[in-house]
């Protein structure tokens, strides 16, 4: 008799597929035997790994191989993305400084450093046909990288901050003393004409002061590691640390112009005046006070290939 | 005292019952070996069958656990029933021959009538098309299966042959104690 039933309950099933009234009791008891179900997949859960490697060990060569291969597609992948995703949060930081400080700019890629050992600079993927020009400063979301002193029309080239002829003017945040920020053939980044009478210490922040009409006021440069004001100097010997570190940029922002808010009022000039006469009066050679002015100008160096103001 | 012991052996039945239905249900879909899980209502049938010998309920038993087998798959109601009941009926007759207690007899006939249920179950499974492959079918669900399904049924193979022996219900052969392991239910 229960072979009988068996039979033809499985001959109904079978015809009825997915539904009908057997499905409805199937489905009636699957109900209410969850609750067992959920209470032993969470019981069991700490040793399922047991049955993984069962699992495991009854694959076959094909299996593993095709797992194998499907993991290091995945790993490819996750590098990939992983790169992506870095690669947008660095535009994202860019946008965001961008946006923060209203800057007319132009979004461009670092595409390879210096070609020769005697100068600080880096390469630009877009040039004049960008509307890029030689003058431009270049920043990164951390901060101030250089200013570009050439360009071809596919092409720019950066020079640091970093590198000997680089000056451009820069203040501590703080205390709004003024200076000049110089390179130097050993890298270090110094903070001069800063007179002995202000108060520069440890851990200020120095930003870009906006003289000169090159760099937009208030951008973040570095900070200051060391301040030594040595018995009878004028200014103060300022060693500075820059936050941009162009071995690990890879997108920088070419600020392509100024708004008149960004640029030094002639308030911040006549402060920087102030602090210049402040500062050559304490020493004794005032001539060379009046030859570096700070407000001498961003990209003062002189130097002929236009950069300089 | 028979009445006693009836009410004994009754509630041991549902006792054990109780238990296989949650392990199948809980444990069983979490070990695998393979594509293959323990069948539990085959142990229930077994131990049933163990301690009943040749009755009609050790087939209604069988039909029964089979039953819920199917309805906690996803499989065709009706396929393990109606294995389980001729294996009911089966491993019943082959109790009625063996001695109580006697371990291996009792683990030799189970093991047996799980592969036996495990081939005719894939091989049906195979049949409706639920699977394609025969490989797959026999040496990646329905060995493992009987496998798993021999290792569930050891612990309780011992206790049958241990321990239960001692007490006065259980055993389903002719040497068993009183009239409750024979025809009688």
């Amino acid at each position: 008799m229960c072979l009988v039933v068996s039979i033809a309950l499985f001959t109904l099933s079978c015809q009825s597929g997915g539904t009908g009234p057997l499905e409805a009791v199937r489905g009636a008891f699957q109900t209410v035997t969850s609750p067992v179900r959920s209470l032993g997949a969470a019981i069991t859960a700490p040793v399922r790994g047991l049955g993984n490697i069962f699992s495991n060990l009854t694959a076959d060569q094909a299996t593993l191989s095709e797992l194998q291969d499907e993991v290091d597609e995945l790993r490819a992948r996750n590098a990939e993305l992983e790169e992506d995703a870095s690669s947008a949060q660095r535009l994202q930081d860019l946008l965001d400084l961008r946006d923060t400080n209203d800057l007319q700019s132009v979004a461009a890629r670092i595409i390879s450093g210096s070609t020769d050992s005697w100068s600080s600079t880096v390469t630009l993927d877009k040039g004049s046909s960008s509307g890029l020009s030689a003058g431009m400063p270049v920043t990164t979301s951390s901060g101030v990288i250089g200013q570009i002193v050439s360009c071809s029309s596919t092409t720019s080239t950066v020079r640091l901050l970093s590198d000997e002829s680089s000056s451009i003017s820069a203040m501590v945040q703080s205390s709004r003393a003024q200076g000049m920020l110089t390179g130097s053939a050993s890298g270090e980044v110094r903070l001069e004409m800063v007179s002995t009478s202000q108060e520069v210490t440890t851990g200020d922040v120095i930003v870009t002061s906006g003289l000169g009409g090159v760099f937009p006021k208030g951008l973040p440069i570095g900070e200051v590691v060391s301040v030594t004001n040595n018995p009878g100097d004028l200014y103060l010997d300022i060693f500075v640390e820059l936050y941009a570190d162009t071995s690990r940029s890879e997108e920088v922002l070419v600020i392509t112009s100024l708004t008149e808010d960004q640029r030094a009022s002639s308030d911040d000039i006549a402060e920087a005046d102030a602090q210049e006469r402040g500062g050559a009066s304490t020493g004794d050679d005032d001539d060379s006070a009046d030859d570096q002015a700070p407000n001498a100008g961003d990209g003062s160096d002189g130097s002929s290939d236009g950069t300089g103001e | 005292m028979q009445v006693a012991n009836r009410n004994r052996k009754a509630r041991a039945t549902v006792v054990l019952a109780v238990l296989c239905l949650v392990l199948q249900l809980a444990l069983a879909p979490n070990v695998a070996l393979g594509n293959g899980r323990a069948n539990f209502a085959l142990v229930f049938t077994a131990c049933f069958a163990l301690a009943h010998g040749a009755a009609r309920s050790t087939v209604v038993a069988g039909f029964l656990s089979g039953l819920l087998f199917d309805l906690s798959s996803t499989s065709p109601i009706g396929l393990m029933a109606f294995c389980l009941t001729a294996t009911g009926y089966v491993l019943g007759q082959s109790a009625r021959e063996q001695a109580v207690g006697d371990l291996a007899s009792s683990v030799v006939s189970t093991a047996a009538a799980s592969l036996a249920v495990a081939l005719v179950y894939h091989l049906a499974m195979l049949l409706v098309g639920q699977t394609s492959s025969i490989i797959d079918a026999l040496f990646l669900r329905a060995l493992p299966t009987a496998l798993l399904t021999l290792v569930a049924f050891l612990p309780f193979a011992y206790y049958f042959s241990r321990v239960r022996t001692h007490g006065p219900s259980l055993g389903g052969g002719r040497h068993s104690s009183g009239s409750l392991g024979g025809r009688g239910l």
